[in-house]
């Protein structure tokens, strides 16, 4: 997953530059941008297995609750900071945001797609989606804030970030054709570039 | 495992960040493993304030080394794989040159007139011993507590020397509540009846009542509030194995004991000299700590636990986040810890690997 990602958002990261990432995981997604792009990446992580990846692939890791602060970062001059796949977990993904692009101009967001139509033939079914990409049952998942494509555009409009660059996914993790169409209904997940 | 000890001479002396100077000074180390062909193996282990140069396997006359659980043999710092040195510092009191020994200009024993010596000094006189064991580098340099002051000291002072540093429950200065704490230590040395203005050596004395209590003090300060919990209770110690008369609670037992054992063995003036040397290092100096680190190459490794209350973790991540605005490659992690301000020095699954993971990386 990370290597399709890195491709898809790899233009959007300049060389040499430094890159937060938020909810970095296993640091695959780093490790990556750093092989191809040569940046000093950073990664916030809050799982001790994943910070073990991440020192294992010597990819530099920070260990902290991303709710419970983001104003420490603020010193360090980021050229981009990244959340993917990690918004919806979180208490004030809106805050979130908004911090995000005060510790660097721009950033990247990538979310699951609630409107994506297996997820509404789960809900008209009368229960709550359950996919191979949200697999977890209702009161086991960290993803608390989920949107559909619609309403994370939405939010961006609320809160003057500008939408500079956007893809949408298949549910492979490739560029969707179809999903670029009718990405509310068809695309699994949407991949943005903001700036305010 | 093979522990190989020695006593280096440096007849060359050292200028110490006091202003005065050692004309001369021995360290005494051990080292474990093997030093590779291309020199590229070698780990430098810093001591707390009251280690010494044993820092794995097992001595007769010295036990079990202090940071056994971590270095050795397929260990998190493999000795299999790497050449690890561990020197006493400089004014301690197990074989390096410090209080207890004799200075050459008078003949007799330094006691109190043996020079202030700060961090600053124990990586300089580090990097001289690097030097005569014709190491070109150390891949790492680790410690914890006063260790990881040393480790980042010596990514700050020597740049070009060091490639990892190992920071564990450390701050780059101690806190208020720190200094304070060894003033109470310190206090109660010094006023015991037999401390002697420090001149105890001549009236074939110690001080064993004040070290003790300063002990006692002490370890409360190393162990989390939880673990004294689990650990005593409020249990009271049986009869029979008792230390002392006065003694009711097994806590009370247990700090007895220990602080008996150590004023047995650790010395009055080095316990004054060490603790001062902790109060004494503050890495940002005059200036600020981002401005300190500013020439580091090492990649830093910080780890903190969230049962230490001595040097919380929170204090390493400052050592992080002032590295990361250097653009210096540097991890902060952060363990629960079963031990508190100790949890540094006890092998858990996560901690291991992490060290592990770190040094191969």
């Amino acid at each position: 997953m990370a290597t399709k990602l890195s491709k898809i958002i790899n233009h959007w990261v300049p060389e040499n530059s430094k890159v937060i990432d938020f909810g970095c995981g296993d640091g695959s997604l780093l490790k990556e941008l750093i092989e191809t792009k040569n940046i000093l990446g950073y990664g916030i992580e809050i799982n001790n297995l994943k910070i073990e990846k991440c020192i294992e692939k010597g990819v530099p890791v920070i260990k902290q609750d991303i709710d419970e602060g983001m104003n420490e970062f603020k010193s360090s001059n980021f050229d981009l900071s990244i959340m993917a796949r990690s918004i919806q977990c979180l208490k004030n993904p809106n805050l979130a945001l908004n911090r995000m692009l005060e510790l660097s101009r721009r950033c990247v967001v990538t979310l699951p797609n609630l409107g994506y139509w297996r997820c509404r033939i789960n809900l008209a079914s009368g229960k709550m989606p359950v996919t191979p990409e949200l697999p977890s049952s209702w009161y086991e998942t960290e993803n608390i804030h989920l949107c559909t494509i619609k309403d994370f555009e939405d939010l961006c409009k609320k809160e003057n970030i500008e939408i500079k660059d956007k893809v949408f996914l298949n549910k492979d993790g490739s560029r969707g054709g179809l999903a670029s169409i009718k990405p509310n209904l068809l695309a699994v997940e949407g991949v943005y570039l903001l700036e305010k | 495992m093979k522990i190989k000890t020695e006593q280096i001479h440096f007849s060359e002396g050292l200028s110490l960040e006091s202003g005065e100077k050692l004309d001369s000074f021995d360290l005494i180390i051990e080292s474990y493993g093997e030093l590779n062909e291309s020199k590229s193996n070698a780990i430098l282990l810093c001591h707390a304030f009251s280690g010494n140069h044993h820092a794995a396997g097992e001595d007769e006359e010295l036990g079990i080394g202090w940071w056994d659980q971590i270095v050795g043999p397929n260990k998190a710092i493999d000795t299999e794989k790497y050449y690890v040195v561990c020197c006493n510092n400089l004014g301690g009191c197990a074989g390096s040159s410090g209080p207890t020994t004799i200075n050459a200009a008078t003949n007799k024993v330094f006691g109190k007139d043996f020079p202030l010596v700060t961090v600053d000094d124990w990586v300089n006189s580090q990097k001289m011993l690097m030097d005569k064991l014709d190491i070109p580098y150390w891949h790492l340099v680790a410690g914890g507590s006063l260790g990881g002051m040393q480790a980042l000291q010596w990514s700050i002072a020597y740049p070009d020397n060091i490639k990892k540093a190992g920071i564990f429950a450390a701050a780059a200065k101690s806190s208020t509540q720190n200094i304070a704490m060894n003033e109470v230590a310190r206090e109660s040395i010094r006023k015991d009846k037999n401390f002697h203005n420090g001149d105890y050596y001549d009236h074939n004395v110690t001080p064993k009542n004040g070290i003790k209590t300063a002990r006692m003090l002490g370890h409360i300060t190393y162990l989390s509030e939880e673990l004294m919990d689990s650990r005593f209770g409020r249990k009271f110690q049986d009869e029979a194995s008792k230390v002392d008369q006065d003694v009711d609670f097994e806590v009370e037992n247990y700090l007895q004991y220990k602080g008996e054992k150590f004023s047995e063995f650790f010395d009055a003036n080095s316990y004054i000299l060490m603790t001062k040397a902790m109060d004494g290092y503050d890495a940002g100096k005059d200036r600020n700590l981002e401005e300190a680190m500013e020439n580091i190459k090492a990649e830093l490794l910080i780890v903190g636990f969230y049962s230490d209350w001595l040097y919380p973790a929170e204090r390493g991540k400052e050592i992080q986040i002032a590295g990361m605005n250097n653009n210096i490659k540097s991890s902060f992690v952060v363990f629960d810890g079963e031990h508190g301000h100790d949890s540094f020095l006890f092998h858990s699954t996560e901690y291991s690997n992490v060290i592990k993971k770190f040094i191969e990386s």
